[in-house]
């Protein structure tokens, strides 16, 4: 009896419990970011190495994170530009995709995509959104 | 709603069930549970997996059996008319008697064995002709070809 205690307790402080909790990826200011269109520049941030970051989520909640379909400052080749959020590689609701990369399509100040085509498949529940969007949803080639 | 096929088992996917992957290549990925999917994960084939619809398909498990074999019953010979003959002929054809095409058969071979002689007729005329034109060169020719022999054998 005596035996068994002692190897029990021995066991115990040798086994360690550690708590894993998975990566929150987060689309935050300083995260970085695919473009997904055909744009110049994303394909020269691509070549040259440099991927483009965020600078700042255009949300009015408090902890500024980019959802799917939010509109973001980019960085991208020592330029500022508009982008909005196609893709997340965060875990989502129930029937949207899960991305692989945090994907994003480059818009010019007016609102008019910078380039002319998206690569990549496009959620369908961003069919629903307003003004803007819609020119973005007519370059998609997929939707998902 | 559309009822997708989940990617690895393929097994129906219901409008709230599973979980959809877009990898970084575009490839769009549907998967009925976590099993599934961690399956894929593991880079398993799902044609070696037990469970999976693809491998029960290609080992031929379950009723796929019994249909396949129905179709092939299915098939019934059709007979058409082709621009040479017409149906009639080609039912003539058929139904001729052993008989009568034995017979037919004889007046090929005769016919066949007459225009045979004929032949050999002409061929031995042509030969008798160039016989007589030049025997010299034949008693020739045979002299000739015994030399090469009697250097092969040493």
């Amino acid at each position: 009896m005596n035996c068994l205690k002692l190897y029990q307790n021995v066991s115990s402080t040798y086994c360690r419990h550690i708590s894993t909790t998975s990566c929150l990826e987060h689309l935050q200011k300083m995260s970085r970011v695919k473009v997904v269109d055909n744009s110049m520049i994303g394909r020269q941030s691509v070549i040259k190495g440099k991927r483009p970051r965020i600078i700042h989520v255009y949300t009015s909640k408090k902890p500024q994170v980019g959802l799917l379909g939010d509109t973001v400052l980019i960085a991208i080749m020592g330029e500022k530009k508009h982008a909005y959020i196609v893709g997340c590689v965060e875990k989502q609701k129930a029937n949207v995709p899960r991305f692989d990369t945090n994907n994003v399509v480059l818009v010019e100040d007016t609102g008019i995509p910078t380039g002319t085509r998206v690569l990549v498949p496009i959620p369908s529940c961003l069919r629903g959104k307003e003004g803007d969007f819609t020119k973005i949803l007519s370059i998609a080639t997929k939707f998902v | 709603m559309k009822i997708e096929l989940c990617s690895f088992s393929g097994f129906k996917i219901y409008p709230g069930h599973g979980k959809k992957i877009v990898k970084t290549d575009g490839r769009v990925f549907q998967f009925i549970s976590s099993k599934a999917e961690s399956s894929h994960m593991m880079k398993r084939n799902p044609r070696k997996i037990n469970w999976t619809v693809l491998y029960r398909r290609k080992l031929k498990k379950g009723q796929s059996e019994e249909i396949s074999k129905k179709r092939n019953r299915r098939t019934t010979k059709f007979r058409r008319a082709i621009t040479g003959a017409t149906l009639n002929d080609i039912m003539a054809k058929r139904n001729q008697k052993p008989e009568v095409r034995k017979a037919q058969r004889e007046q090929a071979i005769r016919a066949a064995k007459e225009k045979a002689k004929a032949k050999d007729a002409q061929k031995k005329a042509n030969k008798a002709a160039s016989a007589k034109a030049a025997p010299k060169q034949k008693a020739a020719k045979q002299i000739h070809s015994k030399a090469p022999r009697v250097g092969g054998k040493r």
